[in-house]
């Protein structure tokens, strides 16, 4: 028996995330992820004045900005008992979509394709045609993406004022004002946008992907037309199938979604699965069907993180953030809490939403072969087609109408929570105000979900679990741990980025969950 | 148009140089063509604030470049060399400046970078300030530090 310890450099994937894998025999046996730095944006809004989470927590993360930004502002929504009017809705919608989609792409072809000409690969048949597409700085679509998803940051900047870290969502609508003529300019860049992401990933219109059911369509589709086999999503799809990502990256099997994009009053878009949220929430536990989310079910553990607690488990809104570094020597491995549902770890992301709003194609995949990676990537790289006819939409229907504000008085005091399904997947934010200063305030972000540790039960997060069983060929270039991480998606923030001479990410960084 | 472009996190002592040289610009009046811009922590998504400009000066905090408190003039093309390959969340002006030639819609500007070594006082940011300026007008300064 051969035994082996990777520490998998992960900061190559997304700040501060580190990867530790036991191998055995090639495999991996087992795997701790590892948040390296701490953070405490809980701490530092204690004592300020009711609002100004709207201000911080977009500060949480240049990816995910208007995803805080949302939750923060639903929070209080929820203390002041307001319901923002349908145009601020619409356009809240709008923002974060955008958001999701620009991060969706660039992590596909600029974060996780990057694997994809890894050495590794060298002697596959679809090698230098990857490397065309894909190599970092110069491949085809690596400089498309960038190109083209800029249209989206614009798009948010015109809603937004800026972007990131806008502050533009408030409690009761929005503070900008967008004139029809901007909404109008918001149109004609995601029909622009449209336009490219159909022609150069799909390979086809968005309608006739929609199409796309089962396992059985989706090997159709691959078939139909040279468009569909080389657009990147085709072309995705047969490198991951002809490297066997189709059979790695398991996970816990369990799903979750806080559900997001409430449907405005009088809109004509209808959710895929019905109900009042474009997105539904819910739960999804392994080999069962998908149950009504209820937020008291969530919990966080820190048994292995470096926090201090005398309890198990604290639901959110009574969580606590007191930073308990001990080093190596006990159990605590992490600065992410470890989040639960129903006491159990969950995935979440792209493709918990589509499993959970009962989409067709991915349900069967999942249930064909299991997630792994590939249907995991494939969720995030297909999520733009669900969103953007919805997107065009609400970018009409709200120039009908220029009410974006409803006033919602003075926000004193009481508890809200915030709860959407970020790019990422589920976001969370608790918040009690007393006497119109903020008391408390947790933060469960996505890739405290994904990225969790073990819990007190010594169960490991999605991301531990996905990781175990994983067949390493070559432990000096892991490159099938990176996929597996990669596919997660997971998101540790920078907030210092100096330049450094000699160090090849250019930045200092402090990661963040 | 110029533009200097002004980046960190004004939140993060070891990081705020380029937010306080922002915050000096804005306050005082700048020359005709001339334009200052917060740049936050963004890198790729400083594209649009960097397109369509005849020159751009960035502004930024730098390590172990100079002395202490030293502002320096650097090269953007050893900036562009520290580029991961795989662009991440923490992906800041060495990727932008990597890929600027190809993405960039019209012609890449001239890029000039203002760099303040370590923790910044109120001379250093006044310096870059003044220094910047100059830059961004095309002005002639002394040796590429200051």
């Amino acid at each position: 028996m051969s035994k082996l310890m990777v520490n998998v450099p992960l900061n190559r994937v997304e700040g501060d995330l580190e990867i530790r894998a036991e191998i055995v025999d090639g495999r991996v046996s087992e795997a701790w992820a590892c948040g390296t730095l701490y953070r405490g944006f809980e701490r530092i809004l204690v004592g300020r004045a009711a609002l100004d989470g709207l201000v911080i927590t977009p500060r949480i993360c240049g990816i995910c900005t208007t995803a805080h930004l949302t939750a923060a502002a639903r929070a209080l929504d929820a203390i002041a008992g307001t319901a923002p009017p349908a145009s601020a809705v619409a356009i809240r919608n709008v923002a974060l979509m955008a958001e999701h989609i620009q991060s969706d792409l660039r992590h596909t072809f600029l974060m996780f394709a990057a694997d994809l000409v890894n050495p590794a690969y060298a002697g596959e048949p679809l090698f230098e045609e990857a490397m065309r597409r894909y190599e970092p700085f110069r491949g085809e679509t690596a400089i498309e993406t960038i190109r083209e998803t800029k249209k989206l940051v614009e798009l948010l900047t015109i809603v937004g004022g800026q972007w990131p870290h806008s502050s533009f969502i408030v409690p009761g609508g929005l503070v900008s004002v967008s004139s029809p003529g901007d909404l109008l300019q918001c149109r004609l860049l995601l029909r622009r946008f449209r336009q490219w992401y159909q022609s150069r990933i799909l390979g086809c219109a968005i309608e006739r992907w929609a199409e796309v059911r089962s396992t059985a369509d989706l090997d159709r589709w691959l078939e139909e037309s040279e468009a569909h086999r080389n657009g990147d999503l085709g072309f995705c799809l047969r490198f991951m199938r002809a490297t066997g990502l189709d059979q790695i990256g398991r996970g816990t099997g369990s799903f979750l979604s806080f559900g997001s994009l409430d449907l405005p009053g009088g809109t004509a878009v209808r959710a895929p699965a019905g109900g009042g949220q474009f997105v539904p929430a819910g739960f999804l536990a392994p080999g069962g069907g998908v149950s009504e989310f209820h937020e008291e079910k969530v919990t966080e553990h820190v048994a292995c993180s470096w926090f201090q607690d005398d309890e198990e488990a604290r639901h959110p809104m009574r969580g606590e953030t007191r930073p308990y570094a001990t080093g190596q020597e006990s159990a605590k491995y992490s600065w992410a809490k470890a989040p639960r549902y129903e006491g159990s770890p969950a995935e979440t992301g792209p493709l918990a939403e589509a499993l959970i709003a009962g989409n067709p194609l991915f349900s069967d995949l999942v249930r064909g072969q299991g997630p792994n990676v590939l249907v995991r990537q494939l969720a995030r790289l297909a999520r733009p087609a669900e969103l953007m006819p919805a997107m065009e939409t609400w970018l009409s229907e709200a120039a009908q109408d220029p009410t974006f504000y409803k006033t919602p008085g003075e926000i004193t005091e009481g508890e809200g929570v915030g709860l959407i399904h970020a790019t990422r997947g589920a976001l969370g934010h608790w918040v009690r105000i007393e006497q119109g200063t903020i008391s408390h305030y947790q933060i469960v972000t996505p890739t405290a979900w994904n990225a969790s540790p073990r819990d007190g039960g010594g169960a490991p997060g999605p991301i531990e679990q996905a990781l175990a069983g994983t067949p390493v060929r070559d432990a000096a270039n892991p490159v099938e741990l990176g996929h597996v991480v990669r596919s997660f998606d997971p998101c540790l923030v920078c907030t210092v980025h100096a330049l450094q001479r000699g160090r090849s990410a250019g930045r200092v960084i402090v990661g963040a969950l | 148009m110029k533009r200097i472009v002004c980046i960190g996190n004004r939140y993060r002592p070891e990081d705020d140089a380029g937010p306080r040289v922002y915050s000096l610009l804005r306050g005082s009046a700048l020359p005709d063509g001339v334009e200052a811009i917060d740049g936050g922590m963004s890198g790729l998504d400083l594209l649009a604030s960097v397109e369509r400009a005849e020159r751009v000066v960035f502004v930024d905090c730098v390590s172990g470049f100079g002395r202490a408190g030293e502002v320096l003039v650097l090269d953007p093309e050893e900036v562009a060399t520290a580029a991961s390959p795989r662009y991440d969340h923490a992906a800041g002006l060495p990727y932008l400046l990597r890929v600027l030639p190809a993405v960039c819609d019209g012609p890449a500007p001239e890029v000039i970078i203002v760099g303040i070594e370590g923790r910044a006082d109120g001379a250093a940011v006044a310096a870059a300030a003044e220094l910047a300026l100059k830059l961004a007008r095309g002005e002639p300064v002394r040796g590429g530090a200051q």
